[in-house]
């Protein structure tokens, strides 16, 4: 991956995905929309048939587990969005430019993954056609007592605040492109628009600012480090749940699927659009490096979990560990992990190690890990439950092909919503063009 | 009680020298300034305020906190014009939520009329306001005020609840025939698999008998599916202590499941296998049954030997609907005496008795004289008398100990898994299982597969594989689905 000479980025570049659309623009959405039409089908033969088709059962003498890929694939789409905006919020708050080109994907990804999440809240109930009037009639009380009132709670902020993030900030840039951004599209641009005056600008910054800094400091406390891991940590006659660790494992997890993704969208908008003087080897790197990091916290975070669950604990977490550690997928993930882990320490000691697509391999692998980490997570802890009497009860979890098909389907739906978005707004602001600061050298080999 | 207080009472931890208040110094010190600028006693007004908190966490009665203050305020302001505790009750408390607390206390009705209410406030100290009463507000919301449509997680207190309904369960009676088990699907058509009773066969490691553990819903009065339950679906019955789904409310979320430590919940996944029409009840939407006024109600309920709603008018019993939780009810409708049935009765009692065993004993565990309790008294004093004990029981030599020197119950109880804090309402008369209790389901001298039942509907000991073949079984558009 060695340079040649260095392109200037410059505003034409980030407009031209929606000046210009290619044919595989077109095959990508087909593809999207195929797969997502194929699991909405799915989803309309479960609410048609009830819940029966899924794999899930009654845990007990019921001998399976109540909770299963749904919502493990709901805290990992939750994980992905509160990542993605920690990211975003980090690159503002702390004057990070050399990120500044992905902290609008990173909010994009995490407004996607957001609704994706909501959708599985929905997918995974018995009776989705009650969700508001149930929720909204005892909200005051529930409130109180329920921890995923607190998550539908702080999905639905979270949501708000992302929204208002992002929109902020596509104000200044589509007034300063509005020339040349597509007339068709005016009308949308008006509402994006409406009340625009340059005046704001320094005040949205600060507005910004302070968002991103209430981002990160509710993130740990309330977030991906609170109330998601509270829906199982407070839950004692789980022992596979228990503990306070799950705070911070379950925010290593969040940064490392969400630094995941915006290496994926780096890397896939930089093939389709040329952006490789905007996304270059040295910010992939840098993701790369912090990927890094991060995956070594999740690596760590497991290996205090499974030592004090077997070294001399009480009959039930020892069970759970044991389980855990012999059930193949767990072996895979943290397998995974190790080489994701291999390869990027290599490539910080040796830079010829590095490149994009090995980066991009890398963090499919974690999206991969940490999505199948979650998943068991949340089995386990069921089929080991405190009461050991229904332990003989034969059971075992396979999700079905309609739990399956949703994990492609969200994908999909996500894919779509990025890829609209593309046709619609610049997806890198402005300011990271316009402020690009000249000596970022490549890292070339 | 006082400031200068010094025995060493356990202390709230917002009661530090520094600051008793959770919003900290700072917003105290601001709160006693606010009360200097007035002309009254700010150390009465941050003294009360610190007992106020005290209140909320529950260390400090109403009574005391207002004969606490009653004279003090009567110096101070020349008469005591706080609102009595019963006019607080006219405060909106929804109105209280959205933090307009001096507002919604200016809507009380207070006696003295000479003052108004303005002025009233305006003595009493925004800060003392606040700080007090906003924090009896909060208390006071928690436990009560909540509208009907919303149920509550606790039952109510001993002398204003009517019953706490429970179980003595005697394991050392039961022989496993898992009469109770079909008496409960007679009674609720709940559907194959969903087991609201079950019954355990197990071996543990110090006994070499076959054991058994009889296990219906706990009824915990610490209920922690009804804490979880997203949307109050899931609640205890105040006047009784019955933790109930409510089934026009519940989404399925199976939260509930989750959080259960014992393992009782049966989720309806597909559609139920006894329909509704075959269960016995008043054929009204649930709507217009909690429209009739009460008595109508029960009349209506009674006609009908309803077995579908309680007395509220909320569908509560029998066997839940697609897409809904259920579990062990404790026959609700025959505790609201609209059933055939007797109140005071469940039919996996029914069950049991008429088998013979009569090892389930179902009732108000307030009252004394009923039957769980009296039968666990009973079962006590002949544990301690040995005479009576080798009458009782054939096989004298198994008991062979000497008696106790001095009478202390020697019958051993439990109850499941009690350091969990959830106060179960089953007790258990026998041993319990040890950590390293194993179910022997090969052991079973009645199989569940053996049990035939009213509703012709098939019985089997675990769900999953039944719940499998459901899903192969509506598996039509599965197959034709690629994965992408
Ligand atoms: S046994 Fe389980 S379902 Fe029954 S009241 Fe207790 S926690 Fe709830
Ligand atoms: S499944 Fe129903 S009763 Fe249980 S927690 Fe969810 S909404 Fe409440
Ligand atoms: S109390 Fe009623 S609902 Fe519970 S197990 Fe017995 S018969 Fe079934």
């Amino acid at each position: 991956m060695a340079t040649k000479e260095q392109k200037e980025p410059e505003p034409a570049d980030i407009i031209r995905p929606i000046l210009n659309t290619s044919k595989w623009w077109y095959i990508g959405f087909g593809a999207a929309a195929a797969v997502a039409l194929v699991w909405l089908a799915a989803f309309g033969f479960q609410l048609q048939e009830g819940l029966i088709v899924t794999n899930l059962a009654d845990w007990g003498s019921g001998g399976g587990v109540t909770w299963g890929l749904y919502i493990g694939a709901f805290i990992w789409w939750v994980g992905i969005a509160h990542g993605g905006i920690i990211l975003s919020a980090a690159v503002r708050l702390f004057g990070m430019t050399k990120y500044q080109p992905v902290a609008r994907m990173a909010e994009l990804l995490t407004l996607s993954a957001l609704a994706m999440a909501g959708l599985y809240i929905v997918v995974h109930m018995g009776r989705p056609d009650r969700l508001v009037t149930s929720v909204v009639n005892a909200y005051p009380w529930t409130v109180q007592t329920s921890p995923l009132a607190w998550d539908v709670t702080v999905i639905t902020l979270y949501f708000v605040m992302t929204a208002t993030y992002i929109g902020l900030t596509l104000r200044y840039d589509t007034y300063q492109l509005r020339d040349r951004l597509p007339d068709i599209l005016s009308p949308l641009y008006s509402v994006v628009l409406i009340g625009y005056s340059e005046k704001e600008d320094e005040v949205i910054e600060r507005m910004v600012w302070w968002l991103a800094l209430g981002i990160i400091v509710m993130a740990p406390l309330l977030l991906h480090g609170g109330v998601i891991p509270w829906l199982f940590s407070l839950i004692p006659s789980m022992p596979g749940w228990d503990g306070a660790i799950q705070g911070p494992q379950f925010l290593s997890i969040a940064l490392t699927s969400a630094l995941s993704g915006v290496i994926i969208l780096a890397y896939s908008t930089r093939i389709a659009y040329d952006w490789d003087h905007i996304f270059t080897d040295r910010v992939v790197r840098g993701l790369t490096n912090w990927l890094g990091i991060f995956s070594l916290m999740f690596v760590w975070l497991q290996l205090q979990q499974v030592i004090n669950g077997l070294f001399a604990a009480h009959v039930r977490p020892e069970v759970v560990m044991t389980a855990k550690l012999a059930n193949p997928v767990y072996q895979m993930a943290i397998g995974i992990m190790a080489v994701v882990l291999a390869y990027i320490f290599a490539q910080a000691v040796k830079p010829s190690v590095f490149s994009q697509t090995r980066s991009l391999i890398a963090s499919f692998g974690v999206l991969i890990a940490t999505l199948s980490e979650k998943i068991l997570f949340v089995y386990e802890g069921l089929a080991y439950p405190q009461f050991g009497l229904y332990d003989q009860v034969p059971g075992h979890y396979t999700p079905s092909l309609v739990e399956l098909s949703s994990l492609a389907g969200t994908v999909a739906l996500c894919a779509i919503i990025f890829m609209v978005i593309l046709k619609l707004f610049p997806v890198i602001e402005l300011h990271a063009v316009e402020g690009h600061d000249d000596h970022d050298e490549e890292v070339s080999s | 009680m006082s400031a200068d207080d010094t025995n060493d009472e356990s202390k709230h931890p917002y009661e530090t020298e520094d600051s008793f208040h959770p919003l900290g110094a700072e917003w105290e010190d601001q709160m006693r300034d606010e009360l200097e600028d007035t002309e009254f006693d700010a150390d009465l007004g941050m003294e009360m305020a610190r007992d106020a908190q005290r209140l909320v966490a529950g260390e400090l009665s109403e009574e005391e906190f207002y004969a606490e203050y009653h004279e003090d305020i009567e110096d101070e302001f020349e008469v005591d014009e706080r609102p009595v505790f019963d006019d607080i009750d006219d405060v909106d408390l929804d109105a209280a939520e959205d933090e307009s607390m001096l507002e919604s206390l200016t809507d009380v009705d207070f006696e003295n009329e000479d003052t108004s209410r303005r002025e009233m406030m305006k003595k009493m100290g925004a800060g003392a306001a606040f700080l007090g009463y906003g924090a009896y507000a909060t208390y006071d919301q928690d436990d009560e005020q909540i509208p009907e449509n919303v149920s509550g997680i606790r039952p109510a207190d001993k002398d204003e609840r009517e019953h706490r309904w429970g179980m003595v369960i005697d394991l050392e009676r039961c022989d496993g025939c898992l009469s109770c088990v079909t008496g409960c699907i007679n009674e609720n058509g709940t559907s194959t698999g969903a087991n609201w009773m079950y019954v355990f066969t197990y071996d543990d490691e110090d006994t070499d008998q076959q054991n058994f553990l009889v296990r219906p819903c706990q009824h915990c009065s610490n209920a922690p599916c009804a804490k979880v339950c997203p949307v109050r679906a899931r609640h205890v019955r105040s006047k009784d202590g019955l933790v109930l789904t409510d089934y026009e409310i519940c989404i399925g979320c199976r939260y509930c499941q989750v959080a259960c430590p014992y393992g009782v919940n049966y989720f309806q996944w597909g559609e139920p296998d006894v329909p509704m029409s075959d269960l016995e009840n008043l054929e009204m939407r649930p709507e217009e049954v909690r429209s009739l006024d009460e008595e109508e109600r029960h009349k209506k309920l009674s006609e009908a030997n309803d077995h579908v709603y309680d007395e509220r008018g909320r569908w509560t019993d029998s066997r839940p609907p697609k897409g809904v939780m259920g579990k062990c009810t404790m026959c609700p409708s025959r505790q609201d005496g609209h059933t055939d049935n007797p109140k005071g009765t469940v039919a996996c009692q029914d069950a049991c008795d008429e088998a013979g065993m009569s090892a389930i004993h179902f009732g108000d565990l307030d009252d004394p004289e009923s039957r769980p309790n009296t039968y666990l008294e009973r079962r006590q004093e002949v544990e301690e008398s040995p005479k009576e004990k080798s009458e009782k029981f054939e096989d004298a030599e198994d008991y062979e100990q000497p008696p106790a020197p001095h009478p202390v119950s020697q019958l051993p109880t439990f109850k499941l898994l009690e350091d969990l804090n959830t106060e179960p309402n089953v007790t258990y008369i026998g041993n319990q299982p040890g950590a390293n209790a194993t179910e022997t389901p090969e052991e079973r001298p009645v199989p569940y597969e053996s049990l035939s039942n009213d509703w012709g509907v098939k019985v089997v000991a675990e769900r999953k594989e039944h719940l499998d073949y459901g899903a192969r079984a509506n598996g039509g558009l599965e197959e034709g689905e690629g994965e992408a």
